[in-house]
C-alpha cells in the first residue's frame, strides 16, 4: 500500500520520535510512505485563529502538494495537521468563493478529492488489526496503559467525522492487538493546552496535571499519545504537577508507533524511546519489554 | 432571551459575527454546555457561553476584548457537545479579524505574540521553527530562563538538537506570496 505522508513541521523538531517509530512501524506493515518534500505548515492554531483566508491556503497549498502525487490517501500523523487539512478541503468544498480566493492565492487548482487520514484511525482501519496482530513478535504482556487521544484528531465530530468523539476506540483495540493492559479512564480526549504551553503555562500545567493525576490513580504503567504536542507538555510539565502535588510523578509519555514498533521487534533507539524526559526505557526493562 | 434589540450598530456587529463565522449563533439555546467542557474556561476566563450571550446583545466591545477567543485552542469540545453545532473556533477566528480591522489592543497580549511570532516564523521559513519561536518568545517576555532546564534536559536527552534553535532554512516563496497577497486583500500593507 503506497500513500502520501505529510509529517509536519514538529515532527522535524520536537516529534522527531513519532516521525521515526511511524517510518519504522509502516515499514514493517508494508506501508509505503512517500514523503513530497515540498509541504509547508498547516498554520496551526495561531493561523487558524488570526486569518481564515491564510490558513486555508496552507493547507490548500498542501492539497495542492498531494494531488500532484499518485497516492489518493494522505496519512498525517500530527493531530492538527491531519484536521486542518481535511477541513480546508471540507470548507472549500462546502464554499466556492473560498475556493476561489484560495487557488488565486496558492496559483493552482484544487480537485478535492483526496482522503486525509490521521495516523491512528489509517493504522486501524486501512492497515487493520489481523495485519497489526500478524506482525507481533513480542506482545506487551503485562504492560499497564491509557491511551490518550487529545482533541485535535477527533474532536469536532463534525470535522473529524470521529463516530465517538467522548469514547474513541481505535488506539484502545490497536493497543489490546500488541498484548498490553488497556486501563480505562474518563480523560481520554480531555485537553492538554495545546499551544497555550509557551504563553499560558499556568494553565497548561493545570490541565496537564488532571490528566497525569488520573492515569496515576488509575495505576497506569505511561500513557499512551498519538500527538507531539501532548506529549511534549505531558513530558514537560510533570515536574511542576509533581511540584505543586508534593510528590513525584514518572509516568513515561509514548507514542502509540513506539509500543507498536517495540512488539515488532524493532529496536528500542530506532523508535527513539530513548529521548523523552520520563524516561520510558527503564518501565520497559522492567517488565522486561526490552532486552 | 432577548436577542437583537440593540441599536443599528449593535445589530450590525451580531449579524457580522454570524456571516463572517458563518456560524447561527441564533440558534444558541444558552444550555452552557460549551463552557462546561471548555478546558480554558474558568473564573477569569467567561468560556463560549457568555462570549455568544455578548455577541448576541451585540456588546462590541466586550466581545472583541473578551479573553475566551484569545484562549481558544480550537480543541472543538463545545462543537461536539452543542446541541446546535455552534462550531466555535470559526467564531473565535471571526473575533480576531475584526479586532485586527479595528485596531483593538488584544486583551492577551502573550497569548497574541506567540501566535504573531509563529506566523512570522511560517511566513519567513515556510514551516515553523517552534524551538525558536518559543526562545523570542521568552525573550521578548523578558523571562529568558523560563523552560531553560526543561530545554538543556530535552537536549541532554537528543529529544531536539542545538541545531533547531539556530537553523532557518531558506524561505519559501509560495508561503511569503500567500501571505503577502492575503494581506494585500485585507487591504493592508504587506
Amino acid at each position: 500500500m503506497k500513500v502520501s505522508y505529510y509529517p509536519g513541521c514538529s515532527l522535524e523538531s520536537i516529534g522527531k520520535s513519532y516521525d521515526h517509530s511511524t517510518r519504522e512501524v509502516c515499514r514493517a506493515l508494508g506501508v509505503e510512505l512517500e514523503e513530497a518534500h515540498d509541504w509547508v505548515c498547516c498554520g496551526s492554531s495561531a493561523g487558524l485563529k488570526m486569518n481564515k483566508l491564510v490558513s486555508t491556503a496552507l493547507s490548500g497549498l498542501n492539497l495542492a502538494v498531494f494531488e500532484k502525487r499518485e497516492p489518493s490517501d494522505v496519512v498525517a500523523p500530527c493531530p492538527f495537521c491531519y484536521r486542518r487539512l481535511a477541513s480546508a478541503q471540507e470548507e472549500m468544498r462546502q464554499d466556492p468563493k473560498l475556493k476561489g480566493e484560495v487557488q488565486e492565492l496558492i496559483e493552482a487548482e484544487l480537485s478535492g478529492k483526496l482522503q486525509v487520514h490521521n495516523l491512528v484511525d489509517f493504522l486501524r482501519r486501512k492497515v487493520g488489526l489481523e495485519a497489526i496482530a500478524a506482525k507481533l513478535k513480542k506482545p506487551l504482556a503485562g504492560l499497564k496503559v491509557v491511551p490518550y487521544y487529545g482533541c485535535f484528531m477527533v474532536k469536532p465530530r463534525q470535522v473529524t467525522g470521529c463516530e465517538n468523539p467522548e469514547n474513541p476506540t481505535s488506539m484502545d483495540e490497536i493497543l489490546r492487538a500488541l498484548g498490553a493492559e488497556v486501563l480505562d479512564w474518563d480523560f481520554k480526549t480531555e485537553c492538554c493546552g495545546a499551544s497555550l504551553t509557551a504563553s499560558k503555562t499556568g494553565k497548561v500545567v493545570e490541565l496537564t496535571g488532571r490528566i497525569v493525576r488520573e492515569a496515576a490513580f488509575r495505576g497506569a504503567d505511561a500513557i499512551v499519545v498519538a500527538c507531539q504536542l501532548c506529549q511534549a507538555n505531558l513530558d514537560m510539565r510533570q515536574g511542576e504537577v509533581g511540584k505543586q502535588d508534593q510528590r513525584e510523578y514518572q509516568l513515561p509519555i509514548v507514542y502509540f508507533t513506539q509500543l507498536m514498533g517495540l512488539a515488532f521487534g524493532i529496536a528500542p533507539a530506532a523508535l527513539g524511546l530513548n529521548h523523552h524526559l520520563v524516561d520510558p526505557v527503564a518501565l520497559l526493562e522492567k517488565k522486561g519489554l526490552i532486552g | 432571551m432577548i436577542r437583537m434589540t440593540g441599536a443599528a450598530a449593535e445589530k450590525d456587529f451580531s449579524s457580522r459575527v454570524i456571516e463572517e463565522s458563518g456560524q447561527n449563533l441564533l440558534a444558541c439555546l444558552q444550555c452552557g454546555k460549551c463552557s462546561g467542557g471548555c478546558p480554558i474556561s474558568s473564573e477569569e476566563v467567561g468560556g463560549p457561553r457568555r462570549l455568544i450571550a455578548e455577541i448576541l446583545y451585540g456588546s462590541k466591545r466586550q466581545a472583541l476584548e473578551d479573553p475566551t477567543w484569545w484562549y481558544c485552542v480550537a480543541c472543538g469540545t463545545c462543537m461536539t457537545r452543542c446541541p446546535v453545532e455552534i462550531n466555535m473556533y470559526a467564531v473565535a477566528t471571526a473575533l480576531a479579524e475584526m479586532a485586527e480591522r479595528e485596531g483593538i489592543a488584544p486583551s492577551e497580549p502573550d497569548i497574541h505574540l506567540f501566535e504573531e511570532l509563529f506566523l512570522k516564523s511560517v511566513e519567513r521559513y515556510g514551516r515553523a521553527k517552534e524551538l525558536k519561536v518559543g526562545v523570542s518568545f521568552n525573550l521578548r517576555t523578558r523571562q529568558p530562563f523560563k523552560d531553560l532546564a526543561a530545554g538543556m534536559a530535552m537536549m541532554k536527552k537528543g529529544m531536539i538538537s542545538p541545531l533547531d534553535f539556530l537553523k532557518g532554512g531558506r524561505s519559501d516563496e509560495r508561503v511569503a506570496r500567500i501571505f503577502s497577497r492575503a494581506h494585500r486583500k485585507a487591504g493592508e500593507q504587506p
